[in-house]
């Protein structure tokens, strides 16, 4: 009798379905389970006095609609995905340019624009709030000594500057990301087109934007599908940078579930707005997807 | 080179200025900056809004004392069936806290019962404790409860009161509950009759002042809302160019340090929170003046009062960046400790009365209790679901003894919540001390409990309002995101707000 055939068959099956089973049950588990229950839980109406919880199907995405905070969230939340998108494209690009060469010493360098990638974002929010801060921060007290701020509106306590200075922080740690996937596909682009557009005496401007930019226009376009879609979801700085303010300056859809979460302990609402932060991203790279027909 | 607070701060914000200015080296910048690393990341705890109030108390007294003999021997006797038993408790950074978190060893050695302390920034400690009694989970036996907590947690908990004579075996000899001021447990603890948890913890607002600077100026001490503005304006005209201002505020947006100076202004001003009828009365001529008045402080007050909660403002009395303050008394013993710049600078003196008249409680909703000093205490509570509650049962009582709460103040300096504890010796013969460990301000924070105290109002969803509508609003409005500056239109909107929550709630 063979080896195989003392396994059992499941094991020795040639169907996808076994070995797809673990990677399913944890997406089930820890993916559609919750998704699932939040939408249950959106059909309640909750009175946090007395913790009742009643079915009323509508009540809570009515509210939604008709929530003021939860539009300028979204507007917010736009804003701030979108600027950060576009810096971090521009600057990983750029980067990835500079750095898509095999001189000496540029192996090193490649490595160190990792480094700000493995700092928990939580930690990168902490050292910014004290880079700003406007007694002792290095970033504040610069801006102060070039005329370019008052020290009398504080980066983060200032409604038109709070949000930017939280963009900041997000740029700083996730262009490396966007260099990494730009470098990996300048790398692998083919050399002979750019060969024969050099003896055609093609500029290096020319080569970048009729070479370079269509033949990587599908990395692009995955890049900032992946980088988007973390953005609209974006938490951790916020929190720990300015807690959605000053007022609601800084205010986005997950921060806001998370205040009507913890603070209001209204679950089902808070769960209302998470859902329609899931529906605003699934649209959003959706027509994304189509446009730019991202192939994975 | 000295590295006390106020030297490190200045180090390091002269080491930035020059930076900036092209006159250090980067090398150097980055050096010093090494230096200054430890005090760094101290101050930049309270500049993150930090894991709870600023606390320099001097642990060095925790071992002066140990369990009185009687209270030892119950609690050997009573704690054997629970021995190995761990229980576990998640609270703010409060001085209390910190110190039962040093004291917590003896009572496992008496009892073999392991207490595990989480402390977390208080936000996360309603966030912890709302997931706990949601699910029923139990994971933690006693919560701390911030009294705007109050009503939202008493179906959670037992009432210490019934426990204790309900389970006269595992009741602590002479732990006597007339002993706890009675200000403080109406204040802090009571809800619809029941105790939901004893008395822990008593921040309450008092007056403070620089004695130096009042007397350079030759400021009487202010008595009146009128003349502490007068004051601070003066000394913020006179001083700003030493980046010295008349006060500070803990004014973060979104934060509930800035509801907490916000009700202090309104009762100052004779408003309230709520009307009788239950509305929302913060924007009637009351509620306004003590907006506006707040407003016209913000302008006396440093930058970074908007992003500052009580650590931040704590900071700035501690490096000696404003002269007066009505803030939490318990900030006073860490302005006074030997580590600070302006130890023995700093006075207290009653809350400020506002010229009119306070309202009377007969004239409010939801049991709020308008007065000059605003009181921010807390409790710590058994848990209905605790796995373990007659082990978290002795750990309460032990942490809530007279001998205990009063080693807390000794070594804290902040106030005492038993009666004894006031005129306990060791506490009395600390009145003549300027430095860690003083007592001296005591007497006027009993006072201000006793005589003025103010307490936020009970109802289900208060802790919701208090952390989320009010300073929120009130933070669009001073940090002018919305509102146009007017203080009117900002109450107007708060007042839309939580009445559609109390309505929702079917509170009103």
């Amino acid at each position: 009798m063979s080896k195989r055939a003392l396994l059992p068959r499941w094991l020795t099956s040639e169907h996808p379905l076994p070995w797809l089973f673990p990677v399913t049950s944890l997406l089930i588990v820890f993916g559609l389970y919750p998704v699932l229950y939040s939408l249950w839980l959106s059909f309640y109406k909750r009175n946090p006095a007395t913790r009742k919880e009643k079915f009323m199907p509508s009540w809570n995405w009515e509210k939604l609609i008709s929530d003021e905070r939860v539009w300028d969230a979204v507007q917010i939340t736009f804003t701030y995905a979108l600027l950060a998108l576009a810096i971090q494209l521009i600057l990983g690009l750029s980067i990835a340019l500079l750095l898509d060469t095999d001189k000496k010493g540029f192996g090193v360098l490649r490595a160190l624009m990792t480094l700000p990638l493995v700092v928990p974002p939580a930690v990168t929010g902490m050292m910014f709030l004290l880079m700003y801060d406007s007694s002792f921060g290095v970033i504040s007290n610069s801006l102060y000594a070039l005329n370019l701020l008052s020290p009398t509106a504080p980066i983060l306590g200032t409604g038109s500057t709070a949000l930017l200075g939280v963009i900041i922080a997000d740029v700083w740690q996730w262009t490396p990301f966007m260099v990494l996937i730009m470098l990996a596909g300048l790398r692998a682009l083919p050399k002979e087109p750019f060969e024969a557009a050099s003896i055609d005496g093609a500029t290096g401007f020319q080569s970048f934007i009729f070479l370079t930019l269509p033949m990587m226009s599908k990395i692009i376009a995955l890049a900032v599908l992946i980088r988007g879609i973390d953005l609209f979801r974006i938490y951790d700085y916020v929190k720990v940078m300015t807690d959605s303010g000053p007022g609601t300056a800084t205010e986005t859809l997950t921060a806001y579930a998370g205040t009507v979460y913890f603070k209001s302990a209204n679950f089902p609402y808070a769960s209302t707005v998470a859902l329609a932060t899931l529906i605003l991203v699934l649209v959003t790279a959706s027509i994304f997807i189509k446009v730019f027909k991202v192939r994975f | 080179m000295s590295f006390k607070r106020f030297n490190k701060q200045n180090f390091i914000v002269d080491s930035a200025n020059k930076f900036t200015a092209g006159k250090m080296s980067k090398r150097d910048f980055l050096k010093k900056m090494g230096v200054a690393g430890v005090g760094f990341s101290a101050y930049s705890a309270g500049m993150l809004g930090g894991n709870g109030r600023p606390f320099f108390g001097n642990m060095a007294h925790a071992a002066d004392s140990e369990t009185p003999a009687e209270v030892a021997d119950f609690l050997r006797e009573a704690g054997k069936p629970f021995a190995g038993t761990t229980i576990r408790y998640t609270s703010e950074a409060t001085p209390p806290t910190n110190v039962l978190n040093e004291l917590k060893a003896e009572f496992t050695e008496l009892t073999g019962i392991n207490v595990e302390i989480e402390i977390v920034p208080l936000e996360q400690v309603l966030a912890k404790a709302t997931q706990d009694v949601q699910g029923q989970l139990g994971t933690y036996d006693i919560y701390y409860l911030d009294q705007a907590w109050t009503s939202t947690f008493s179906p959670d908990t037992f009432d210490p009161v019934e426990y204790y004579e309900s389970k006269p075996d595992l009741a602590m000899p002479g732990f006597d509950f007339d002993d706890f001021s009675k200000p403080l447990v109406e204040g802090i603890c009571e809800y619809d009759g029941k105790w939901i948890g004893l008395p822990f913890d008593i921040p309450i607002f008092t007056l403070m002042y620089r004695k130096d600077i009042l007397e350079k100026h030759g400021i009487e001490v202010p008595r009146t809302y009128e003349d502490f503005t007068k004051a601070v304006e003066m000394i913020t005209a006179a001083e700003k160019e030493n980046n010295v201002f008349g006060t500070g505020l803990q004014a973060k947006s979104g934060h509930y340090s800035l509801e907490c100076d916000w009700t202090q202004a309104v009762w100052g001003h004779g408003g309230s929170i709520f009307g009788k009828d239950k509305n929302f009365s913060g924007n009637d001529e009351a509620g306004i003046a003590g907006l506006e008045w707040y407003q016209n402080l913000l302008k006396n007050a440093p930058a970074a009062s908007v992003t500052s909660t009580w650590d931040g403002q704590w900071q700035m009395g501690a490096s000696g960046q404003i002269a007066l303050c009505q803030s939490w008394a318990e900030f006073f013993p860490g302005w006074n400790a030997d580590d600070s710049e302006v130890k023995g600078l700093w006075e207290m003196a009653k809350p400020l009365e506002g010229s009119a008249t306070l309202r009377s409680r007969d004239d409010v909703g939801f049991g709020e209790i308008p007065g000059w000093g605003h009181q921010g205490g807390s409790s710590i509570a058994l848990s209905r679901y605790s796995k373990n509650p007659d082990a978290a049962w002795l750990f309460l009582q032990w942490a809530c003894s007279k001998d205990v709460m009063t080693r807390c103040t000794l070594i804290g300096g902040f106030a005492p919540m038993r009666n004894s504890s006031f005129t306990d010796p060791r506490i009395v013969e600390r009145k003549g001390l300027e430095g860690a460990g003083t007592t001296r301000h005591l007497d006027t924070v009993k006072w201000t409990i006793d005589n003025v105290m103010a307490s936020e109002p009970d109802l289900a969803i208060w802790a919701g309002v208090a952390n989320n509508e009010i300073p929120t609003e009130l933070g669009k409005l001073l940090t002018g995101q919305d509102y146009d500056g007017s203080a009117k239109k900002c109450m107007d909107q708060v007042a839309k707000l939580v009445d559609a929550v109390v309505d929702e709630a079917d509170l009103g």
